[in-house]
């Protein structure tokens, strides 16, 4: 029940929002996004991490029993950690919208907590369909929210985010289906419980797993988005409203991780294998390639979008590289990456609140205006970056140690190792120290550019547009009164952000409890791959059995 | 039939076509015939002299708009028309259908909907306004 | 014979309804005149609730035995999608004239109104709809068929007064006529190829001697000739002119009825070749697997159509769905899109026709998706339509007001009309197959039904083409939901007949609703879909197990792979 009401309190808020008045809604709306908060840090009490490797809080409905489909719901601890993130970025993208929305507020607010309560249902689903039909129905409001309350060029942005990722989403449900009917026909019951046809799918012959590795990988890599299905997410981040983008960056793109996690490896865990070098190529590139262009930027959030594009890199790098420190750093760097990342967004959004533009040629030395924006941005761009003792830096590290001892080479005595020397930490893999160390460079780079980015904004002289300079003194330019705000933070502007930051350093210097929770999950997640590595990579294939065998078998009990 | 050259029985069999031909052949002249002797004798114009073709200029082009009225009465028509051609085989195998059973009324009951159909159609056109000549 | 007539006791209620409409609608005194929808809709409820009774029996009494549970399903979607289809038809015909007598203008004259007949061709119509369920032999069917196709020709020319319903009328109807040809020929072949035309005979006959080629000709160009009802390629030229010229509410009644029919139709035909023949057939004699051969097998072989009913059917659904959708996106006509997408949905559920029954399942088989995408197409699309029927523009010269027509005409509606805003984009969602609406759950069975029959290039071929759609879709949303009210001087006003925003509303919710309470629904067209045969069909599924479990050590079984297509 704890999870059903996760889901079910944001959609009542919406409704409350919906039939209510326009003044209210996001009075009404920050209240049910606090609920909701409240709510799941109740579920994190309740929860017991020391199996933080089960599926607790489970619950299952039937829904349309015709179709095998079941309302199934359960966490485990990475899953519940998600919900908590998007549970914290609940509130602060309501405040991040306080002022900046001022047309048709209860669409608004409504299409935000039907977003909320998908994207919790997304991390709370134990059944295949309504895991896909939560992750799909993230599309409507997101679209809504930047075709509607977007900048100049949203419809467009808005258009290409829905068609890329409903585009991918559609080919992966025919993946995931196939799975299901593989269950169907091997165990005699159609059912989309997620494991039970994680057990069915790895019962695949490895070809057919690398067609599913494809399919997967084609819907949620476009979510995540890895490198060449990354189009669409700068166009989408740099026409968002603020709150939009805080989601994107924060959550939605998580789901493509999360789904990777929770999908392509127990499905496919023989095909990922196979594939990890070229995936892990893929993964650099972006990380490469994603700094380079931000490095280029003028526009400082459309930087911060690019900047995802690396970031996510390093995360599946992480993934990929399926050890015990690549897979943990992964999960934590979803979780870092989406607090980071999301303040970014929102300083961005604040200051374009009151500057209207966005463009570094614009503006410059705000820290002699805005000093408490910029400690902020100067904070959150260190953690973005990974300066040790703040969040981003644990992740970040744990992932590229993950890809450098995730070779074979080094069981085959790398660098002068003994062979079957377990104190270099080596696992078996095919990514290796070269991977590691170019997609480490990606590192300094992230720091170049952002640095960059804080010397041109928040440092140097002091220059604002046209319109600001003349009365430069009057600490007021007309946008500032028509939206009724002061030169730096306001108080509900530093109530956003302030949890963030405390969340920030608390990971960054104390990121033991969330390593010791994400343990186990993490564990079985390498377990299975290590079972796969142990199957013989060339199995006969499966032929026709001459009826009498069949028959013994009982393929059709 | 027994195989060879025309038999006689064969040409037997053609004897009412050729009876009803003759009695076709027969009325139409005894008429022709008939109406010369009785029939009052009163010569008229030229309109007279023509041939009769439901009230329409016999000669001339054949490429001209009929009044919309035909085509009504022609379809009220089909309507009598399609009745009569179902109504005759229905009456002729009646005592056939389902023989010894008391089913007898169910076949009437069915050919009395379908008589009711004809009367739903008289009606349309009743209401329609076909009948109105004015 | 004479025991028939129980299960056609719902098509007898909509025909003396019809008899009624006819005189009815043209009395004198107006209030009986207005009684004319009333009583059509009366006529209606009444025949599905007859449906809804209809106990089938299997064997030969309730006619075809092969799909014996498909009447009462069938007649009671086409009952209901009717009535939602005629409160959309209010107002189409007589009302200037109707106007005009109410001022004085012109005295009563009923040769100049059309009421009585328009509402009288509707039931004919959906009267042919459910004859086409109930029909047991291939003269019946075409009978069946054209009784539905004939009347909706002239409900297009006079669904309003402009030369273009005229021209769409008779567009249809030429094009109507060539591809009942082309069907009838086919029944022909079949005749010739089988000795019968009755389809348990024909089932038998093919069980027995299997398909030879006279046959196969025979229903292959049967199918090419339902393609025309169903408006699929290569007979799909005529929707989109048809359904631009037509009336929107009249476009809706040609996107459900003749294609429900088309559909039923496909449904009987390809139940009577049977889904039980060896994939890889080759000759010119293709024979079907009998039941103890398939037994002796543990069903571990893949069967499917004749191999070219088969490749027939698989190139048309292929076609179909890309033509459908890359079409729709080229358009700009509210009415031209709809049409191709609804050419598009057409591909789709030929995809399930194609899976066949398989094991009966809800999710595996083809033909109770079929059943069920009929009511989620159905619901859908006639909200789209209802939207347009509900809008019109300023009176031309003659009265006749303009259509809403383009994209653009429906722009900001949310703030105009907001009703029929969301109407419109719960409508195109549930079109595009979003979840959790009904489009999803209606998709999602053609997914798993083409899997389950080893079309997995059909499947992809189709989800592409589901991403495809969603494109045209979302520009619907976005002009009725997004953009600013349009500043033309042709402002779209509401028409004032409130049983069409009725009409609409009550799609949309059905999209919303029936996504979360539609196993019923779910179950009653699996029960629609039990298909019985004289040839061999895969075993009824399993009683249920529980599924795996971690723990469980029983070896899974070796994977049956997946039909040598």
């Amino acid at each position: 029940m704890m999870l059903a009401s996760l889901i079910i309190v944001p959609l009542a808020f919406a409704l409350f929002i919906a039939v209510g008045p326009e003044r209210s809604a996001a009075r009404v709306s920050l209240v049910g996004m606090l609920a909701t908060l409240g709510l799941s840090i109740l579920a994190a009490f309740a929860f017991d991490w020391g199996f933080g490797g089960q599926f607790q809080f489970g619950m299952s409905v039937d829904w349309l029993p015709g179709l095998g489909l079941t309302l199934s719901l359960g966490v485990d601890s990475v899953a519940l950690m998600l919900v908590l993130l998007t549970a914290v970025l609940g509130p602060v993208c309501v405040l991040a919208s306080w002022t900046a929305i001022t047309e048709r507020v209860k669409t608004y607010y409504a299409w935000m907590m039907v977003l909320q309560a998908a994207m919790i249902g997304v991390f709370a689903a134990r059944d295949l369909v309504f895991f896909y039909i939560c992750f799909e129905f993230t599309l409507i409001p997101m679209f809504l929210l930047i075709a509607l309350y977007g900048s100049t060029n949203r419809m467009r942005a808005a258009t290409k985010f829905f068609l890329f990722t409903f585009t991918g989403s559609v080919v992966a449900l025919a993946g995931l289906l196939y799975v299901a009917w593989h269950h169907a026909q091997t165990r005699g019951v159609w059912t989309f419980e997620i494991d039970a046809l994680e057990l069915a799918a790895r019962t695949l012959p490895p070809h057919v797993q690398a067609l599913i590795l494809g399919a997967l990988l084609l819907g949620f890599a476009v979510k995540v988005p890895l490198f060449p299905l990354h189009t669409w997410l700068p166009l989408a981040h740099t026409e968002a409203p603020t709150a939009g983008s805080v989601i994107l960056a924060g959550v939605l793109l998580k789901l493509g991780t999360y789904a990777i996690y929770r999908f392509v490896l127990p499905f496919a865990p023989e095909a990922v294998i196979e594939y990890a070098y070229p995936l892990a190529v893929l993964c650099t590139i972006g990380i490469i390639y994603g700094g380079l262009v931000c490095w280029v930027q003028t526009d400082v959030k459309k930087l911060v979008a690019y900047s995802s594009v690396a970031h996510l890199g390093f995360c599946m790098l992480g993934m990929f590289a399926l050890n015990h420190a690549g897979v943990t750093g992964s999960v934590l760097y979803m979780l870092n990456h989406g607090l980071s990342t999301g303040a970014l967004f929102l300083l961005i959004g604040m200051m374009y609140e009151r500057y209207h533009t966005r463009s570094m040629k614009e503006i410059g030395g705000l820290g002699a205006r805005m000093p408490v924006w910029s400690t902020f941005l100067v904070f959150f761009v260190m953690a973005s970056v990974g300066l040790p003792g703040l969040n981003g830096f644990v992740g970040e590290f744990l992932c590229l140690m993950g890809a450098f001892q995730a070779s074979d080479a080094w069981g085959a005595g790398l660098w002068g190792t003994t062979p079957g020397d377990s104190t270099v930490g080596g696992t078996r893999g095919s990514l290796g120290p070269w991977v590691a160390a170019v997609a480490g460079t990606g590192m300094i780079i992230a720091a170049i550019y952002l640095l960059y980015m804080v010397g041109k904004v928040v440092f140097g002289t002091l220059r604002e547009p046209p319109g600001h300079a003349s009365h430069a003194d009057h600490h007021a330019g007309d946008a500032h009164r028509a939206a009724g705000l002061p030169v730096d933070l306001t108080r509900r502007e530093i109530g956003a952000l302030a949890p963030i930051a405390a969340l920030c350093v608390f990971l960054g210097v104390y990121p033991k409890p969330v390593l010791d929770a994400v343990q186990a999950p993490v564990e079985r997640t390498v377990t299975t791959i290590a079972e796969a590595r142990g199957k013989p990579k060339f199995r006969p294939p499966v032929e026709l059995a001459p009826p009498a065998e069949h028959a013994a078998e009982g393929a059709h009990p | 039939m027994h195989p060879g050259p025309l038999a006689a029985s064969d040409l037997a069999s053609y004897l009412p076509v050729g009876l009803i031909l003759l009695m076709a052949v027969g009325f139409a002249a005894a008429n022709i015939f008939l109406s010369r002797i009785i029939g009052p004798s009163r010569p008229g114009g030229v309109v007279k002299g023509q041939t009769y073709e439901s009230g329409m200029n016999p000669v001339g082009t054949a490429r001209k708009r009929f009044n919309v009225r035909f085509y009504l009465i022609a379809m009220v028509f089909l309507v009598f028309d399609v009745e009569i051609v179902f109504l005759y085989p229905w009456a002729a195998t009646f005592p056939n259908l389902s023989p010894g059973t008391d089913e007898g009324l169910v076949w009437l009951g069915r050919i009395f909907f379908f008589l009711f159909t004809t009367v739903v159609a008289y009606l349309y056109g009743f209401r329609k306004g076909v009948f109105k000549f004015d | 014979m004479i025991d028939r007539i129980e299960f056609l006791w719902p098509e007898i209620a909509l025909f003396v309804t019809t008899c009624v409409v006819m005189v009815l609608g043209l009395s004198r005194r107006i209030e009986s005149r207005r009684m004319t929808a009333l009583v059509t809709g009366l006529g209606l409820i009444i025949a599905g609730v007859l449906a809804a009774r209809t106990t089938p029996i299997p064997g030969p009494r309730s006619g075809q035995v092969l799909l014996p549970e498909l009447i009462p399903y069938a007649k009671v979607l086409i009952a209901s999608v009717g009535s939602l289809l005629l409160l959309l038809q209010a107002g189409t015909v007589d009302r200037a004239e109707e106007a005009a007598i109410a001022a004085g203008q012109r005295p009563y004259d009923p040769l100049r109104t059309n009421r009585a007949e328009y509402y009288a061709f509707f039931l004919f119509s959906l009267t042919g709809l459910m004859l086409c369920a109930s029909a047991d032999d291939l003269i019946w069917l075409f009978l069946a068929l054209e009784l539905t196709s004939l009347p909706t020709y002239i409900m297009v020319a006079m669904s309003t007064g402009r030369a273009r319903s005229r021209e769409a009328g008779v567009k249809y109807f030429f094009l109507g006529a060539l591809g009942a040809a082309v069907f009838l020929y086919g029944f022909a072949l079949i005749y010739g190829g089988t000795g019968s035309t009755n389809l348990n005979a024909i089932h038998a006959h093919l069980a027995a001697h299997g398909l030879n080629l006279t046959a196969l000709a025979g229903f292959i160009l049967a199918f090419l000739g339902l393609c025309f009802k169903i408006a699929a390629v290569p007979m799909h030229f005529y929707a989109a002119d048809v359904y631009q010229g037509a009336a929107p509410q009249v476009s809706a009644f040609l996107a459900f009825v003749p294609k429900a029919a088309g559909f039923i139709s496909i449904l009987l035909l390809t139940a009577t070749i049977g889904w039980s023949y060896a994939a890889d057939a080759q000759g010119p004699l293709y024979t079907p697997i009998t039941q103890s051969a398939y037994d002796a097998l543990e069903g571990a072989v893949s069967m499917g159509l004749p191999e070219p009913i088969r490749v027939f059917l698989w190139v048309i659904a292929a076609l179909t769905m890309t033509v459908g959708n890359v079409l729709a996106i080229l358009q700009k006509s509210v009415k031209r899109i709809l049409a191709y997408s609804s050419i598009a949905h057409s591909g789709y559920m030929l995809v399930a026709v194609l899976a066949g029954p398989n094991n009966g399942t809800f999710s595996q088989s083809g033909l109770a998706a079929v059943l069920f995408y009929l009511l989620v197409y159905g619901v859908g699309n006639l909200g789209a339509f209802a939207v347009l029927a509900c809008l019109e523009g300023r009176p031309d010269a003659d009265g006749e007001p303009a259509e809403i027509e383009d994209v653009d005409d429906i722009r900001g509606l949310w703030k105009t009309r907001p009703l029929l805003a969301w109407v419109m984009t719960l409508s195109c969602l549930g079109l595009m197959g979003l979840p959790p609406l009904l489009g999803f759950f209606g998709k999602l069975p053609l997914f798993t039904s083409g899997l389950a029959a080893g079309e997995i290039v059909l499947v992809v071929i189709l989800g592409l083409n589901s991403a495809v759609a969603a494109y045209y879709y979302l520009r619907l949303i976005k002009a009725s939901l997004i953009d600013p009210p349009s500043d033309a001087d042709l402002p779209a006003t509401p028409t004032p007949f409130a049983t069409r925003t009725l009409a609409g509303v009550l799609s949309a919710a059905g999209v919303v609703v029936l996504a979360f309470v539609g196993g019923g629904l779910m179950d009653r067209s699996e029960r629609a879909a039990r298909y019985t045969s004289m040839m061999a069909v895969a075993p009824p599924p399993p009683p249920r197990k529980t599924p795996y479990v971690p723990g469980d050590d029983t070896p899974f079984p070796l994977p049956i792979p997946i039909g040598a297509r």
